[in-house]
């Protein structure tokens, strides 16, 4: 048949120009308006309660709040959070009239690897980011090994971040264009393709003979005809964003492994659609390594598409020092200008991932009982190579955001500004972290009987091993509404908090007027009138006042009850020491839980680890409460953030061992506490 | 008898002679490889200078356009050798690399064309469950703790039905104190399974309960419910093209899988078991 000829012959062209065609492909592709998302259907769920309201305004966002029009950014845009003004304060007859702050977390990944990335797909993965975004949303999936999986609780949005310096760019052709033909040397090809098996492999040598010379006809170079792997990536993403429902944001990886292994990977993430994201290429590390060269690609594209773009970086905890090193990538002085570039593009840091926990280390805090034996990936770098004495300080989150504060009493800014996140970093295309429904992070370690036991990574004789995986995580976004535009500015503004895994609600604010009678079943009244969110800066303390919390959380239904709220304070005294604090704020079982020597006796312990199971016959199903800084010094500057924890429940390790009926050494943890660390909120004398 | 006769024939003599010197000077001067070329043209510094400026908007300057040059050619150079090294073969990131973008042309083969209403009627209907609408339920809670005995949520419940306000009764929680045309699974979500369950079948338009939820008991009031529904094409296209479009893809790959396949005979030898001993 003709047309299969046809298609053979541009598979061909395609096949020849993958490496040749690159230039062709970068000017921009114009998308139809038609592709552009549709505004989203008025989703029933959104509508408020019809109950008559009492003194609480009551609210319900069962279903997400579809602002309209998708892509459009909706006017709430830029809502500072540092001045409510533009929120809700004077209550009126009606309580849901202007309400405009976020009134449900919306829980994402915002680093799902597929089998686009050179490393994912080096590893077997098959299941690429169409699949990677139907899993998400909670469509049942084949895994690369063959078991199908689908998600407990399926997420509200991705970003699917393949590695930049993988993605290249693959041209190809659309095939049976009739505008190829019009090119004589085309059309002989094609005629010579569809005449018989001869002839093709002389058209064939042509092709490969026409491409290595540069002398391809120009038609076959043209843009239109050609499309990256980048354009298809956005495409997909376009594909299955919608608004209200399920929002895909665009991004990459920025991939930097300084000396070849010191992790300072960041994810790119875009908060427009494809038209402003296919206009400029993703930055990679075949142009640079250093951060501050991404930081100006990030510069220029908003420059030269009118869009915005953040990023954030992650695995701290295996960088071997550098993620939050007191000097330049060159190893210059940090400068005030450095410390604004940073803040300025890197407003959250992936705390928590599959390859561990980079928010707090023991060594670090050595009082901090839950920062013990929790998810620690600290031997080496991505490659291994061991930790010398003194690198751990700069590698994990509370620790630089004490030295943020440090730095900026002495330049003026802080360049650690880094509110909460987290992510799976999984490589599979799947974003399974849940404890019951681990597909870990590369097709190898997909359930099967022996994983725990495997080597997750290996160089020489350094090895982290399959159980030491861990299965997080989430991040919860204080958004208006479940689009890209209101995801990503709740992101920029830091109202976001990390979990381990579970869709647990948090809600923090700061002010100095929070009293017991805020304490209602809807906390966020009073939180934005009288206060601040999490990831915001307190006004200067007036005379005579000391900073109040309105601290609340709600457990996921599906997870552990909630054992309690702390609250982490860090603080840079005036010889420009640093210290951090931890306050037990909200606790269960108050009957029979007191504070001995400073700390809060355990919540207990109910899980069966034989069967892998617990009961929520302790903890609480929420926790509220106001907290009060008994220690303030309205001289020097600080932060504080909750860190949220659950009853003990099983680790993914006791559901393999029940499920595969092994046996595990006695070392590995079969029990975890899952938790949420919010963004931080900071004072400031100045 | 033609192999034989093959066998006798001088022109192969010949080639296989000329083959083992071959091989022989081959191996004899492995410095052998030198004097290879490497040109870069206009046309290729243009297309640098062109993706340069896709990604800074901005041409390089001159000293930025020799490092990139420099950069090709060094990048060529210790390309070609690793390839003369045969460092690209059984390279599972080069095979998989390869294999993808045989892929992504297989799937662009099929060219995705745009579906008619006719296509996607006939795929909505083949495959309504996917595209069925969850009911949607409107009601009011009150919440109290598991630990709540019967008689105080039964009393509440007795107020309740007097015409109290429900906000007043029951513990505060954080929990929506109702919800209106909110789809069922996403209450589901919300409140937990059991919960979601009990909400579809409750009667209607009186307080009832307690319904137990993950967070603790509940009196419920369910004033409407609706069922739930097959959308006709209209409203759910943009869903219904795109399952469609992911069919397409996913069973052109298979075919081209398929197609592919067929020109090659596979010879799997060896045991496919490590559990058994060692060969």
């Amino acid at each position: 048949m003709r047309s299969s000829y046809l298609n053979q012959f541009l598979c061909l062209v395609a096949a020849v120009l993958v490496t040749g065609c690159d230039r062709a492909a970068q000017t921009p592709i114009k998308t139809p308006a038609s592709v552009a998302q549709p505004p989203a259907p008025a989703d029933p769920a959104a509508q408020a309660s019809s109950k008559p309201a009492v003194e609480e305004p009551q609210t319900v966002q069962l279903g997400g709040t579809p602002t309209g029009d998708g892509s459009q950014s909706v006017d709430l845009g830029d809502v500072q959070p540092a001045d409510p003004s533009k929120f809700h304060k004077e209550p009126g007859y009606s309580p849901y009239a202007g309400r405009q702050y976020p009134d449900r977390p919306y829980f994402g990944d915002q680093h799902v690897h597929t089998g686009w990335s050179a490393d994912a797909g080096g590893s077997g993965t098959t299941l690429g980011p169409e699949e990677a975004t139907r899993f998400a949303r909670g469509e049942q999936v084949v895994s690369t090994s063959g078991q199908p999986v689908r998600l407990g609780t399926p997420l509200d949005w991705v970003v699917i971040a393949d590695h930049s310096d993988g993605m290249g760019v693959i041209s190809e052709i659309k095939g049976g264009n009739a505008e190829m033909m019009t090119d004589p040397t085309i059309k002989r090809w094609h005629d010579m393709f569809a005449a018989s098996p001869t002839e093709a492999l002389k058209a064939t040598m042509e092709l490969i003979n026409a491409q290595s010379n540069k002398k391809l006809p120009p038609l076959v170079m043209d843009p239109k005809f050609a499309k990256s792997v980048w354009l298809k990536n956005t495409a997909i993403a376009e594909k299955y964003n919608e608004p209200g429902r399920f929002t895909t944001l665009i991004g990459y990886e920025w991939t930097s492994n300084a000396g070849g292994g010191d992790n300072l990977h960041r994810n790119v993430i875009y908060r427009d659609g494809k038209e402003k994201a296919d206009r400029v290429l993703p930055f990679t590390t075949f142009q640079s390594e250093n951060p501050e060269d991404l930081w100006k690609w990030m510069t220029e594209w908003e420059k030269t598409t009118g869009g915005k773009v953040m990023a954030i970086p992650h695995n701290g905890n295996l960088s071997n020092g550098r993620m939050f090193e007191l000097t330049t990538f060159a190893g210059a002085p940090l400068t005030k200008a450095w410390a604004e570039e940073r803040q300025k593009w890197e407003p959250l840091f992936e705390a928590i991932q599959m390859k561990g926990q980079s928010e707090s280390h023991p060594s670090l805090s050595v009082t901090d009982e839950f920062a013990k034996n929790y998810e620690l990936w600290d031997r080496g770098n991505l490659v291994l190579v061991p930790k010398k004495p003194g690198m751990i300080q700069y590698e994990y989150a509370r620790e630089a955001l004490k030295n943020g504060m440090k730095v900026e009493q002495e330049l003026g800014t802080n360049p650690f500004r880094y509110g909460m996140a987290a992510g799976t970093d999984t490589h599979n295309a799947l974003s399974a972290s849940e404890e019951d429904n681990f597909f870990a992070k590369f097709p190898n370690a997909e359930p099967r009987a022996d994983r725990w036991n495997e080597d997750a990574m290996k160089f020489g004789d350094r090895v982290v091993k399959g159980w030491e995986m861990t299965g997080a995580g989430r991040t919860a976004v204080w958004a208006t509404g479940n689009t890209r535009a209101e995801l990503w500015d709740a992101m920029k503004r830091r109202e976001t908090y990390a979990t381990s895994g579970p869709h647990m609600v948090v809600r923090f604010f700061g002010g100095y007027d929070f009293s017991a009678a805020d304490i209602s079943r809807s906390p966020a009244v009073a939180g934005y009138a009288k206060g601040v969110p999490m990831g915001a800066q307190m006004p200067v303390a007036p005379a005579g006042k000391v900073p109040t919390f309105l601290v609340a959380a709600l457990k996921d239904p599906k997870t552990g009850n909630l054992d309690r709220i702390q609250v982490i304070k860090g603080w840079v005294d005036k010889a420009g020491k640093t210290h951090e604090k931890i306050f037990d704020v909200v606790w269960s079982d108050t009957q029979r839980r007191k504070i001995v020597g400073g700390k809060l006796t355990p919540v207990g312990n109910t899980v069966d680890v034989a069967r892998a199971t617990w009961t929520n016959s302790i903890g609480a199903p929420e926790l509220i409460g106001v907290w009060k800084d008994p220690e303030f010094d309205p001289t020097l500057r600080a932060f504080y953030y909750l860190r949220v924890l659950e009853i003990p429940t099983p680790r993914w390790t006791a559901y393999d061992a029940a499920y595969f009926k092994v046996k595990m050494d006695p070392n590995v943890p079969m029990i975890t506490q899952e938790r949420a660390f919010t963004s931080p909120i900071w004072y400031s004398p100045i | 008898m033609r192999l034989t006769s093959l066998w006798r024939e001088p022109v192969l003599h010949f080639l296989l002679i000329g083959l083992l010197l071959f091989v022989a000077y081959s191996w004899l001067t492995p410095a052998a490889r030198s004097g290879e070329r490497i040109v870069v043209t206009q046309p290729m510094v243009d297309g640098m200078a062109l993706e340069y400026r896709t990604r800074w908007n901005r041409p390089p300057s001159d000293q930025e356009l020799a490092r990139l040059v420099d950069a090709y050619v060094r990048d060529e150079i210790l390309y070609r050798e690793g390839v003369a090294l045969g460092l690209d073969r059984d390279d599972p990131v080069v095979k998989r690399r390869v294999r993808q973008k045989l892929e992504v042309i297989a799937e662009e083969q099929l060219a995705r064309q745009a579906p008619t209403d006719a296509d996607l009627a006939a795929y909505l209907e083949k495959n309504a469950k996917a595209f069925t609408q969850p009911g949607t339920v409107s009601f009011e809670q009150i919440y109290f703790d598991a630990a709540t005995p019967a008689a105080q949520v039964e009393a509440a419940r007795a107020a309740a039905l007097r015409g109290s306000d429900p906000a007043r009764l029951g513990q505060p929680t954080m929990l929506p104190p109702g919800a209106s045309n909110a789809r069922l699974d996403l209450v589901t979500r919300d409140f937990g399974l059991e919960f979601g369950a009990e909400l579809e079948k409750l009667p209607l338009d009186t307080w009832l309960g307690p319904v137990s939820s993950a967070f603790g008991q509940h009196l419920v009031r369910v004033s409407s419910r609706t069922a739930a529904r097959i959308p006709p094409l209209a409203e759910v296209r943009a869903a219904v093209a795109r399952e469609w479009e992911n069919e397409r893809r996913t069973a052109s790959l298979a075919e081209n899988d398929k197609a592919l396949r067929q020109r090659y005979e596979v010879v799997i030898d060896a045991t496919l078991s490590t559990s058994t001993a060692p060969r």
